[in-house]
């Protein structure tokens, strides 16, 4: 049952899921110390095609593209990992932990849970951001609230199997606590589990943030592929869209593809145990 | 019993998304007035406005009273007032509405055939060549975010090959009647609907190509082989069957997901559904409008979800009641 990851993502399509993710973590990473130019600053005239001073070129009132670009992918993959982090954390909480309690406790959990699923994630957080325009901090903290039940849902239903499978029950016989069993076998084993969820969650955050970016429902202030997309496309009938529009996209289809990927290697390395 | 719970866990989801509207605005700091309406329209509006205003939020009262006003003007369907187009929200949504309920029905109609024929084709040569081809371009496709494909479709066959155009829904003061107008609708249709279907399709194939895979080797497949059934036959009459309803209702239960592809698919395009609604509404700060915008999306989606939930046991009576919420079954 104890996987070892690194072993299993080193071929297929884990590992070039893990190679596309690296390749943007280390732009994000970059783009956290230095970037070209200040992306948000005017630092020539509009519209140049790309060059050894502007990489890809200037956008119609002559800001960097690649230093937005950087700055995206840092915005990006900040809003992915928090999100996957936060509805983890709510998911083991309300979800393993409801199981692991039980009583009311579970009983109550579980409604929760079964309510949440029930609304729509995508349009949900679409709502609440339209009346909050949240920076990247707030967007995690919404994506998180309407992400978590599935991932609890999965959780839940793996603690419910790990209770009663062998390992813990021979444990409990030797006589060992509940906080023993939590640490030493219920966790490790949420591990493979946890994680294919965590992967999904920010598979899907990476989509709505550019998604919401994209139409206008986003902070203005910060950064985002979407918000580059959105506004490239007011200018397709100049050759800007080769340097403009299509680096974002294909900056947010690589991102998601590479969560995707790792999720694929995830699920062959469950099949195959 | 289970439909009792089932309607409990609608209706407090319902809820739930309509308080949305009435928390969040007033969670920010500040005026809930200003939230509710934005600056700019609170500057344009006149002083009587602005008391009819306060007079139907309540919001010169408690919290429980505003709140029993907000629920009860969503009850009578009053989802306030449009300042930009000077019309109450929901006047305006029901005139951009055909477009994108065209938009949706046929995206809808197209995906779930094109993914069923090529989830069952696949499904039932799993391991070949044509399969593991089709299975990787669609996992490709899927990951694509749906406003993406919209932006490549739109550069490959109207900016570089103009083949169709760049937006809207017919031609501005074409003045065409008859079957030119329905071409005309046609041609503006043929882009954003082919997004659509291209970026959505992926878990319809999906979903098929696994209750397929998983009945490859069931007992009445082998009855129809020996019986002398062609392929054809056994493939769509006899697999095609067990697997079409389930897949269908479950990806009844994606629409959330077609409904914002939607939203995006109609910006880039410029197509005059609610999308496009939405950008303008945001562009000119009318909260009213958007917010009634991803309500009644929001909403519609929930109804729908809740019948395909009710129907599933029916239609598909293999799925006991214990996994209803059981979509991909592998």
């Amino acid at each position: 049952m104890h996987i070892q990851y690194g072993k299993k993502l080193k071929s297929g399509p884990g590992h070039w899921g893990l190679l596309l993710l690296g390749f943007w973590a280390a732009i994000a990473l970059a783009g956290f110390f230095v970037t070209p130019y200040a992306p948000d600053a005017y630092t020539g005239k509009a519209f140049l095609a790309p060059s050894s001073a502007h990489w890809l070129g200037t956008n119609d009132v002559g800001q960097d593209i690649f230093s937005q670009l950087m700055a995206g992918a840092r915005t990006s993959l900040g809003v992915a990992v928090g999100a996957s982090i936060a509805s983890a954390f709510l998911g083991a909480l309300l979800g393993a932990g409801g199981a692991l309690v039980g009583g009311w406790v579970e009983r109550l959990t579980m409604r929760m849970m079964d309510i949440g699923l029930v609304i729509p994630p995508i349009l949900a957080a679409m709502l609440a951001a339209a009346y909050l325009q949240p920076s990247p901090v707030t967007l995690v903290g919404i994506l998180a609230f309407f992400f978590w039940p599935g991932t609890g849902r999965i959780l839940r239903a793996q603690t419910l199997l790990l209770r009663e499978s062998g390992p813990v029950t021979a444990a409990r016989t030797f006589g060992a606590g509940r906080g023993y069993l939590l640490r030493r076998h219920i966790l490790p084993d949420l591990a493979p589990v946890l994680s294919a969820a965590m992967i999904h969650d920010a598979r899907r955050a990476v989509f709505l943030e550019a998604g919401l970016a994209f139409l206008g429902i986003s902070d203005p202030t910060v950064q985002s592929w979407g918000r580059m997309i959105q506004q490239a496309l007011a200018f397709t009938y100049l050759d800007v869209w080769q340097w403009w529009l299509l680096p974002p996209g294909i900056a947010v289809t690589t991102l998601v593809l590479a969560f995707a990927l790792i999720g694929t290697g995830l699920e062959e390395t469950h099949a195959s145990d | 019993m289970r439909v009792a719970r089932l309607l409990m866990d609608y209706a407090i989801a319902f809820f739930i998304l309509c308080s949305l509207g009435f928390v969040l605005p007033r969670l920010l700091p500040g005026d809930p007035f200003l939230a509710i309406y934005g600056e700019e329209a609170a500057l344009s509006m006149t002083p009587e406005m602005k008391v009819e205003i306060y007079r139907r939020f309540a919001l010169d009262q408690s919290w429980t009273e505003q709140f029993g006003a907000y629920v009860g003007s969503l009850l009578r369907g009053d989802l306030g007032w449009s300042y930009f187009f000077n019309t109450p929200v929901m006047r305006v949504m029901t005139g951009f509405l055909p477009w994108t309920l065209l938009l949706a029905g046929a995206s809808l109609l197209i995906s779930t055939v094109s993914g069923f024929v090529l989830g069952l084709e696949s499904g039932s040569r799993k391991g070949s060549r044509w399969d593991k081809g089709v299975f990787a371009g669609l996992m490709l496709l899927g990951g694509v975010p749906d406003f993406f494909v919209g932006t490549l479709l739109l550069l490959g066959f109207a900016v570089i090959w103009p083949l169709f155009p760049l937006g809207g829904a017919t031609t501005v003061y074409g003045g065409l009647t008859g079957w030119a107008w329905a071409i005309d609708v046609l041609r503006h249709l043929a882009l954003p609907l082919a997004s659509l279907v291209l970026a959505r399709m992926t878990t319809m194939y999906l979903l098929c190509r696994n209750s397929t895979v998983a009945l490859l080797r069931s007992p009445f497949l082998r009855t129809a082989r020996s019986k002398g059934c062609d392929e054809v036959a056994i493939r769509y009459r006899h697999l095609g069957r067990s697997v079409l309803l389930p897949a269908a209702t479950s990806a009844g239960l994606h629409l959330s997901h077609l409904f914002a592809g939607i939203l995006m698919i109609e910006v880039v395009f410029g197509y005059p559904g609610m999308g496009t609604l939405l950008q303008r509404a945001l562009a000119a700060r009318d909260y009213p409008l958007l917010q009634g915008i991803l309500l009644l999306a929001s909403v519609a989606v929930l109804g729908v979800n809740f019948i395909v939930e009710l129907l599933y046991p029916i239609l598909d009576p293999r799925v006991k009641t214990v996994c209803t919420s059981n979509t991909g079954k592998n």
